[in-house]
């Protein structure tokens, strides 16, 4: 924070071609409308007419609206599709959040540890994450695909198995999407870890050390504590962010027929507006996913906040 | 220098053994999408598979160029990403130096606020989106995407910014606006000690408007308009799939990002690297 809340001490000796001298606020907020104009305009204005629109019953293309309340928060409430896409949405989150944190931790603890090649590997690991997830997506269809994958090449050879398994079926789709989402995001984890990682003081293990801590001992009462600051900011942002994932299950259902098994929250949302034009609906999900997720968030933040204070 | 790894120790192999692990499990995928890419037809369904192409062709690569869009959707890719790059820059440069370094009221509740509209994904903002562009006449265009995009980038561009700018000690701007005005002080001293920043800020969002599914999804629906992750989905929704042309298409849309990522490397580094590498 090296001088962030502190401002250019105003009058200097020479300001000469200028003129004439607007005041510093005035500066500052010309400097600032325009990225407030289209925050407004682009982001804080569509977010307000969708809660307007969740209250009508609203097509997707055609202008016509008609004022129905709280109707599809009604409706919502009865449909049981909506909870249905709310538990498998959960079960999704919930499930590559824990994996992708385990996984994260685990790489960035590797990664901070000497070897050779390691420099290449960081690059390498952060990958995953900045493809588009089309394309990891169809990597992994290729590698999962039930006649022809590579996987069920070797588990099969592996003798495993005595039939090739349908990832893409019932069944199995789920840990499928599991699988792809957690390889495509724990590099975030580990972007973050390793980055505070390098910031622990050598001395702490030393200390550690000198008191006969072994490596478990060391990661608990060391590096866990370290870490747990950032770990905070993390899980925030996966669990927004895992919780409203639409991209990924929704390229993972194309070309197949199990995709009722993997319809997310998200993904009713966008099938309710865009293939039925409930848009009014639609908006009304979204206008939920938003409530329920600022409740956890500001649940989280208090809870957060006790811990410290203990 | 092998002595310091201590590679014969049972911790360094172990640690060996767990970075093989970790490369497989990264790497291994994307090798294996090469591998595909670069087969012919009849190759890439024998059994058992071969990890290397017994013979090494161009062919899917050329059916791509051939029968299919490919080259436009590449070309609008990378038209839309720059010109979000652009625009997010000229707009968040300007914005994060003024939050930075001018008091006004207000500033702090700002700043708060463009951290909160960081919370809005995609999906929760796509249909109010859709229906204030389609009123203004900009779903299937351009235009519509790269101020999506631009809107979607703006909050973290300007948190990271916000940040960089701060690092940046008040004294050395001060010294040079004793010499020259504030304006000459901002471009150069202030912005070639931000470089790093811009230069990861516009790269986060090139990655963000190159890789996003969504808002091309929905706001585009002409097939010469689209951009490359959707034009590859639909392509994959053909009724057969094509594995090979899909593979080498896939391969073709990260090349720019890999190289994005080579060359930001050192930046990246100057930005993280402020806690100091071990080691």
């Amino acid at each position: 924070m090296a001088g962030g809340g502190r401002a250019l001490s105003e009058p200097l000796p020479s300001v000469g071609s200028e003129p004439f001298r607007l005041p510093e606020a005035a500066v500052g907020i010309l400097l600032i409308l325009p990225a407030i104009l289209l925050l407004l305009l682009l982001t804080l204005y569509p977010v307000l007419y969708g809660v307007w629109i969740s209250f009508f019953n609203k097509h997707a293309f055609f202008p016509q609206q008609t004022f129905v309340g709280f109707d599809n928060y009604a409706f919502l409430l009865r449909d049981p599709e909506f909870w249905a896409a709310v538990w498998r949405g959960t079960v999704y989150a919930l499930s590559t959040i824990v994996l992708q944190i385990i996984l994260g931790v685990a790489a960035a603890l590797l990664l901070n540890e000497l070897f050779p090649g390691r420099n290449i590997l960081r690059a390498i690991v952060i990958f995953p994450y900045v493809v588009p997830t089309v394309v990891a997506v169809i990597i992994w269809k290729w590698l999962l695909n039930s006649q022809f994958g590579l996987i069920n090449y070797f588990i099969e050879t592996a003798g495993l198995v005595d039939q090739p398994v349908s990832f893409m079926g019932k069944d199995w789709i789920m840990i499928s999407l599991i699988i792809v989402s957690v390889w495509q995001f724990f590099p975030f984890v580990v972007i973050g870890v390793l980055a505070r990682l390098q910031t622990i003081p050598e001395e702490l293990y030393d200390a550690a050390k000198v008191d006969g801590g072994n490596a478990w001992q060391r990661f608990v009462h060391v590096t866990l504590p370290q870490l747990k600051s950032v770990l905070f900011v993390i899980v925030l942002l996966r669990s927004i962010w895992m919780f409203t994932k639409f991209d990924t299950p929704w390229l993972m259902i194309q070309g197949g027929g199990a995709e009722t098994y993997i319809r997310t929250l998200p993904i009713y949302t966008y099938m309710r507006t865009f293939a039925y034009y409930e848009a009014g609906l639609g908006s009304a999900m979204a206008v939920v996913m938003f409530l329920a997720l600022a409740g956890a968030a500001t649940l989280y933040f208090r809870i957060w906040r006790r811990e410290e204070n203990l | 220098m092998n002595s310091s790894y201590g590679l014969l120790s049972p911790r360094g192999q172990a640690l060996i053994f767990a970075a093989l692990v970790l490369l497989i499990f990264t790497a291994f995928p994307f090798a294996w999408m090469a591998s595909t890419a670069l087969k012919p037809s009849r190759e890439i369904f024998v059994t058992p598979p071969t990890l290397w192409p017994t013979q090494v062709t161009l062919d899917n690569l050329s059916r791509l160029f051939a029968e299919t869009r490919f080259l436009t959707y590449f070309h609008n890719s990378l038209t839309v990403s720059f010109a979000t790059v652009g625009l997010t820059l000229l707009v968040s440069v300007p914005a994060a130096y003024g939050l930075t370094r001018f008091r006004f009221q207000g500033r702090e509740t700002i700043a708060g606020l463009i951290l909160f509209t960081y919370m809005f994904a995609p999906i929760m903002i796509i249909i109010p989106f859709y229906v204030v562009m389609r009123f203004l006449g900009l779903t299937n265009t351009h235009i519509g995407l790269i101020l999506a995009y631009t809107a979607f980038c703006l909050p973290f561009s300007l948190w990271l910014l916000r940040t960089f700018f701060q690092s940046i000690p008040l004294e050395i701007e001060e010294a040079a606006m004793i010499d020259g005005t504030r304006v000459q002080a901002v471009i150069y001293v202030v912005l070639p000690l931000a470089l790093p920043g811009v230069v990861a800020t516009g790269t986060f969002t090139f990655v963000l408007a190159w890789n996003d599914y969504i808002f091309a999804r929905v706001l585009l629906s002409a097939d010469e308009l689209k951009t490359l992750p959707v034009g590859i989905a639909d392509l994959y929704n053909a009724s057969v799939v094509d594995w090979g042309m899909i593979m080498a298409a896939g391969l073709l849309v990260i090349a720019p990002v890999a190289a994005v990522f080579v060359f930001i490397q050192k930046f990246l580094v100057a930005g993280w690297g402020s806690g100091g590498v071990k080691g």
